[in-house]
């Protein structure tokens, strides 16, 4: 076989195939100049303006500081607290973003009449422009008129002012209510693609084995999704920990500081108070956080794509 | 009881479970168009009511008038289409580099595309607006087309290359034996077989443009320069625009991506199976 020479080979000819291509370099050289400028650059300043005490309107002018800026970090409780808050706001999304994905999507797998409309209606919400559905949910919210306070009550759940964002721990359930209301129909539809996968097979020889439809989910559905599950997981995670617009326009990481996630934090530190050295402390333990996260999510991937081979 | 009632119930409640799972899940939007249709007098009551009272469709109209809307949605078309044309560009090449050959420092661009996904925006907010302040680039609409590009690029390389990598290898092969140049095969050959993800990468490249807010709401100062986010944030807190113009503006801005999500539904979950859309 390697003897053979390829078409595209003999295309061009023997002299070109001892030289090195450059076509390719010349291909991919926009796309990693342009991302190289634009993320690479700016992460790497991001790192060093962490040890310069900086003037957001003088940036130029820093001060080296050293390890300041971390000491001062791992001695703010207001960082702990926040970080506290990622840990529990992204833990709480990937929970039930993961619970109603999977539901939804059991729900509307097997064909129906009106599958493909259900099916559409259903994951309409990832459609939505995230600030547009801010705007709208901040509607629902409002503690005076609000639809969702009719809800609350009729469902005995609160009195008749129910405090959806202005008390601290009303408000954090909001907020998750909201995001998973956003984001579960990217996952609906992910585990909708596995699900397809699965051989109808293997349900009618669990039916003749005499499993009931609870067995066969958690020996035949469960495990058949549980692949691309790892990576949603993952994925649910890495885009909580990132999540701003949400956020910042439903709480403002308020009240009394209840929904500041880390992503919030930073952007306080720089665009309120014009802290840009702490700023960029604080992003460096948050760039820290993603990756971390990152790196486990490369691991599950080729972890599964050997499982594959 | 004999089975076929027996069925017809499940059936049923099979049914009224999915029914009332969509309307959970659709109210919100329902409630977008009624609160947009109605005055004042009808929305702040207690309890509200949950059928709408009248069609007003003026404030649709009226929406136009009291605010610098049609400036809000120019800016954001004028920065969607240009996050689409760079984003497209960037996207051909880089994906035909990868896709089309193996070259040392391959793996590593492939490493460097997936990890830009896992930088948070938030962080590099900072340090990308005193870049973009050295450059000129702050208070422009250029700007954002540049950080809006530079986020959305990797995900739209990643469905390029998912494409090119399932055109037979054999079509291209002719052309080249044919006297067609690498990049001659590619604009001749490949990319106008590849018209279905060129379609999915301008989508998704637009509505990247359209739906930004965080970069928008930092860089951008000039009211000339608002893009409809920032417009539409700007509602938040303030009292003076009618709850139901708000609406409206809101329904308004998301007509566009609601309308080819559903147009587009088929193909948009049949992308899925790459992983290579962004959610």
């Amino acid at each position: 076989m390697s003897v053979r020479i390829s078409p595209r080979e003999a295309a061009l000819g023997p002299r070109s195939r001892r030289r090195i291509d450059w076509l390719p370099y010349l291909l991919a050289l926009p796309l990693a100049v342009f991302l190289g400028a634009v993320l690479l650059v700016p992460i790497g300043r991001g790192i060093v303006s962490s040890f310069f005490s900086i003037d957001f309107l003088a940036p130029e002018q820093g001060k080296f500081v050293g390890l300041a800026n971390y000491q001062r970090m791992v001695q703010d409780p207001g960082f702990w607290h926040s970080a506290a808050t990622t840990l529990l706001y992204t833990s709480l999304v990937v929970f039930f973003v993961l619970l109603t994905a999977t539901s939804m999507a059991l729900l509307v797998n097997r064909p129906f009449k009106g599958r493909v409309l259900a099916r559409g209606l259903i994951t309409l919400p990832w459609a939505f422009p995230e600030v547009a559905a801010v705007l709208l949910w901040l509607w629902m919210f409002n503690q005076q008129y609000g639809i969702l306070g009719l809800v609350a009550r009729t469902l005995h759940l609160a009195g008749d002012s129910t405090p959806w964002l202005t008390n601290p721990n009303w408000a954090m359930m909001s907020l998750i209510l909201m995001t998973v209301w956003k984001i579960f129909p990217f996952y609906t539809l992910v585990i909708l693609t596995a699900l397809q996968t699965i051989q109808q097979e293997l349900y009618e020889a669990a039916k003749i084995d005499g499993a009931n439809p609870i067995q066969s989910f958690f020996h035949v559905t469960l495990p058949g999704i549980m692949p691309v599950f790892s990576i949603l997981t993952l994925l649910v995670t890495i885009w909580s920990l990132q999540r701003f617009t949400t956020i910042w326009l439903l709480t403002g990481g308020g009240p009394a500081n209840a929904t500041e996630t880390l992503v919030i934090k930073v952007y306080n530190a720089a665009f309120r108070f014009y802290d840009l050295g702490y700023g960029s402390a604080l992003g460096a333990a948050g760039l820290l956080l993603s990756l971390a996260v990152a790196s486990l999510y490369f691991m599950v991937e080729r972890r599964s794509a050997s499982e594959k081979v | 009881m004999s089975i076929r009632p027996h069925r017809l119930s499940k059936r049923a409640i099979f049914y009224l479970v999915v029914a009332f799972a969509v309307v959970i899940v659709v109210f919100p939007s329902y409630w977008l168009l009624v609160t947009s249709l109605q005055e004042e007098k009808y929305l702040l009551v207690y309890p509200p009511y949950l059928t709408p009272q009248l069609f007003n469709w003026r404030s649709y109209l009226s929406l136009f008038e009291a605010t610098p809307m049609v400036l809000w949605l120019r800016n954001s078309i004028m920065v969607s289409l240009g996050v689409t044309a760079l984003a497209l560009i960037l996207s051909v090449l880089g994906a035909y580099a990868l896709s089309g050959f193996r070259f040392r420092g391959r793996g590593l661009f492939v490493f460097f595309l997936l990890a830009t996904q896992m930088l948070p925006q938030a962080l590099l907010v900072t340090p990308m607006f005193i870049l973009f302040r050295q450059m000129g680039l702050i208070d422009t609409l250029q700007g954002l087309v540049v950080v809006d590009t530079a986020f959305v690029v990797p995900v739209t390389v990643w469905i390029m290359k998912g494409f090119f990598d399932s055109i037979p290898r054999e079509i291209e092969e002719a052309a080249l034996i044919d006297g067609c140049s690498r990049m001659s095969a590619l604009f001749r050959i490949v990319l106008p077989l590849s018209l279905p993800a060129v379609v999915a990468v301008c989508v998704v490249a637009f509505f990247e443009g359209w739906n930004e807010y965080l970069f928008a709401v930092t860089f951008v100062s000039s009211s000339d320069n608002w893009v409809a986010t920032m417009g539409l944030a700007s509602f938040i807190g303030e009292l003076a625009t009618p709850l139901e113009l708000v609406m409206a503006a809101a329904a308004i801005f998301s007509v566009a991506p609601v309308a080819f999500y559903l147009l587009m539904q088929r193909y948009i979950i049949s992308g899925l199976t790459g992983g290579a859309v962004k959610g």
